[in-house]
């Protein structure tokens, strides 16, 4: 289990992350997002040891992180983190010996991997000759060869067609099905949904909203109607408490401020003709977290 | 971490050893060694201009012939060795030589004319330009000739003028005895300064030059986050300086065996026992030198502190190298940084050179113990005697304890440098590194 407490770092006078506290437990998938410049960097820097936290700790399995805590962790970065002019068994040997393991260990699970993933052919092949995805892969290996206790996910799927995120998306859940502690970080709103059961939100350094996804999304007082049919529009929009009210595809959303303006709604709706639809849905957590870094920027404004 | 440390000294000598340009490079730098010490056989071999034989016209006025062209020819087997020259007395009008200057472009007429004042004056005409060389014998020829003709019609007896012409004996004495052959040791010493210096310069410029790339490399690619979260960053730093390090002293030792392998191919291809004899005898008069200057102890006493000053100084480079090129986000700003320093050296080299010319310079002693030049310098002026062995040993004691202050300093600076990806008051976060532990 990781435990983050109550973790601050200042470059200089500058606060990169405040006051950050979070548990990832075991086989648990745990989503850390941010806009750009959020502090996630600072703070996965800090999981994997690279820099101390100027107050707080980090614990994995209640043991500060050190050179021997860090063997367990597996990271894998935003931005290729390769030797290019190594060969894809030279690069992950590299890595794989730097986490401990033994080079007869790493070339037996390095050739399961690369079947796994269907690059075989590239084992001897240096990575700057490889595709933008295949690295991804070699990538992704190299942070998983040593069958990590903590895995750090930051944006995975870069590169990634839908197959291979989907053979990603996979390999993760079974990691999480043997107990290891995930956290996962993307800018792409959906595949934090189809993997976080937690998360955090970040807006410079500061964790805005925390908890899990399900109730997160339940305490969240904006909802969304999705009705099908012919609706009275302006009737609805001169309800107080609906903020707008779209078409998408021949499909009405509106969106309200609370769960109670839903009756003020169906009551219109009811009126209208062809009605086939009418639900009352959570939104999504991309509005979610539009609305909570905007909260938070106007709120500094 | 011991193991990871060997892991990744092995893995970062493996990286500049084990690839085909390592090979390629030392294949070239062989073939260049030969080339370089045969190269006169080479330029031999494709022959040229200088081959021919050249044809002086000589219009003697002054009943001189003999004298001149025996002059003239001990003076180009020590200037022109590899030139001849046939020699022709004429008494041919200007028109006839100029025609024959015109037809023999390389010919040279020189007109031996009387005169009552100077005893001679010469007249030197040709097709072409005769080149420095060949105008130098000629002039230091005339002189010669002008001062026999002047001593000959002096009047004196043969045994005046070969008295007035022979050389004086010099015999150069000192009390002290510690300076006997002070003469031959400042050759020595500077021969051997030269010959250590030359590839010291070379292999720093590698050795600062692997760790900068090295560095730069991973630093750019993003992978020494990965690293580092696995190795304390001393533990990188101090594995890509021992790398790099062993790799210039192996290169060093390479370097050596091509000078070996080259002095055989001169032995080899120079065909003939004379100039073996030459090699052989030349060989034989350094080392006489050496016995009798006594260089070889002075060089004894002091070898301890030089491999100390050599060692300490590599490493300091190593470490300066690796400190610039973790605060760079590129090779190209690394290559930018490091020229500096690579001036540092060649004022160290300059300085050596200049030991001999200014003897108890105390600006020269002084940079003596100023690390990252003291290598170059100290050794230099112990051979000379301007340094005392306790002198010696003070500058081997600073040149260590700098190089272990700029690790510890170099180590923070680097620990925060790695990470740094933004030239953005890039001064400021290093300065502010420095005051954290």
């Amino acid at each position: 289990m990781l435990q983050v407490k109550h973790i601050t770092k200042y470059y200089e006078q500058v606060k990169a992350v405040d006051d950050l506290s979070f548990e990832v437990q075991d086989g648990e998938i745990f989503g850390l997002l941010g806009v750009n410049g959020a502090g996630k960097t600072t703070t996965f820097r800090m999981i994997i040891g690279l820099l101390e936290p100027t107050k707080g700790e980090v614990l994995l399995d209640g043991r500060p992180i050190d050179y021997q805590v860090t063997d367990y962790i597996g990271f894998l970065t935003e931005e290729r983190s390769l030797l290019t002019k190594l060969t894809v068994k030279e690069q992950i040997l590299y890595y794989g010996i730097l986490k401990g393991m033994k080079e007869k260990d790493i070339l037996e699970k390095l050739d399961m991997w690369l079947e796994r993933f269907g690059i075989t052919e590239y084992k001897t092949r240096k990575i700057k000759e490889l595709s933008k995805g295949n690295q991804q892969k070699i990538q992704f290996i190299s942070a998983v060869i040593h069958e990590p206790k903590l895995l750090i996910l930051d944006e995975p799927f870069t590169g990634l067609d839908p197959l291979n995120v989907e053979l990603f998306m996979n390999v993760i859940r079974e990691f999480k099905e043997k107990g290891s502690s995930i956290i996962f970080s993307s800018h792409r709103m959906e595949h934090v949904e189809m993997f976080c059961e937690k998360l955090v939100i970040l807006v410079k350094g500061k964790s805005v909203l925390k908890g899990e996804l399900k109730q997160i999304k339940k305490e969240y007082r904006k909802k969304n109607i999705i009705v099908d049919g012919d609706i009275a529009v302006q009737d609805i929009k001169k309800i107080d408490g609906v903020l707008s009210v779209e078409n998408q595809n021949g499909i009405w959303v509106i969106k309200i401020d609370d769960e109670k303006r839903v009756d003020d709604v169906f009551q219109i709706v009811k009126k209208g003709k062809h009605i086939t639809k009418f639900e009352v849905e959570d939104p999504s957590l991309n509005e979610i977290f539009l609305s909570k870094v905007g909260e938070s920027y106007e709120n500094e404004v | 971490m011991k193991t990871k440390f060997k892991y990744l000294t092995k893995q970062s000598l493996k990286k500049k050893m084990q690839t085909k340009w390592f090979k390629w490079v030392n294949i070239v730098l062989v073939i260049l060694f030969i080339f370089l010490a045969n190269i006169d056989k080479v330029i031999s071999l494709f022959g040229g201009d200088y081959e021919g034989e050249v044809m002086v016209y000589v219009e003697d006025e002054v009943g001189s012939f003999d004298s001149f062209t025996s002059l003239f020819l001990e003076n180009q087997k020590a200037m022109q060795p590899d030139r001849t020259y046939q020699f022709l007395a004429t008494n041919e009008n200007a028109e006839v030589m100029k025609e024959k200057l015109e037809e023999n472009k390389e010919a040279i007429w020189v007109r031996l004319l009387f005169d009552e004042t100077n005893y001679l004056k010469a007249e030197i005409l040709s097709y072409n330009d005769v080149g420095t060389v060949t105008k130098g014998i000629l002039t230091t020829s005339i002189n010669s000739l002008k001062n026999m003709l002047a001593v000959t019609q002096s009047g004196l007896s043969e045994e005046e003028i070969l008295a007035l012409t022979m050389p004086p004996t010099i015999t150069s004495m000192t009390t002290n005895p510690e300076v006997e052959n002070e003469e031959n040791k400042n050759f020595i010493a500077t021969v051997a300064s030269f010959i250590v210096m030359l590839p010291c310069f070379f292999l720093i410029l590698l050795l600062v030059q692997m760790v900068g790339a090295e560095i730069n490399d991973e630093k750019t690619t993003r992978s020494m986050e990965i690293i580092i979260s696995n190795v304390s960053p001393q533990a990188h730093f101090l594995s890509k300086i021992c790398a790099s390090t062993l790799f210039v002293l192996l290169q060093g030792v390479l370097l050596l065996c091509y000078g070996g392998i080259a002095l055989v191919s001169r032995l080899l291809f120079s065909g003939g026992f004379t100039i073996h004899e030459e090699v052989i005898s030349g060989a034989k008069n350094i080392l006489e030198m050496i016995q009798t200057t006594g260089i070889l102890k002075t060089l004894g006493q002091g070898l301890p502190f030089f491999i100390l000053l050599f060692v300490s100084s590599f490493i300091l480079y190593a470490i300066v190298a690796g400190v610039l090129a973790s605060m760079t986000t590129s090779i190209e700003d690394f290559q930018q940084l490091q020229t500096p320093m690579m001036l540092v050296i060649m004022v160290g080299y300059y300085l050596a050179l200049m030991a001999t010319e200014f003897e108890g310079a105390i600006f020269i002693k002084a940079m003596a113990y100023v690390p990252m030049i003291s290598f170059l310098l100290a050794p230099v002026l112990f051979l000379l005697g301007q340094m005392t062995m306790f002198e010696l040993f003070i500058s081997s004691v600073i040149s260590i304890l700098f190089t272990w202050v700029v690790f510890h300093y170099g180590l923070r600076i680097y620990k925060v440098g790695i990470l740094n990806y933004s030239s953005s008051k890039l001064w400021r976060k290093l300065f502010h590194s420095l005051k954290k532990n």
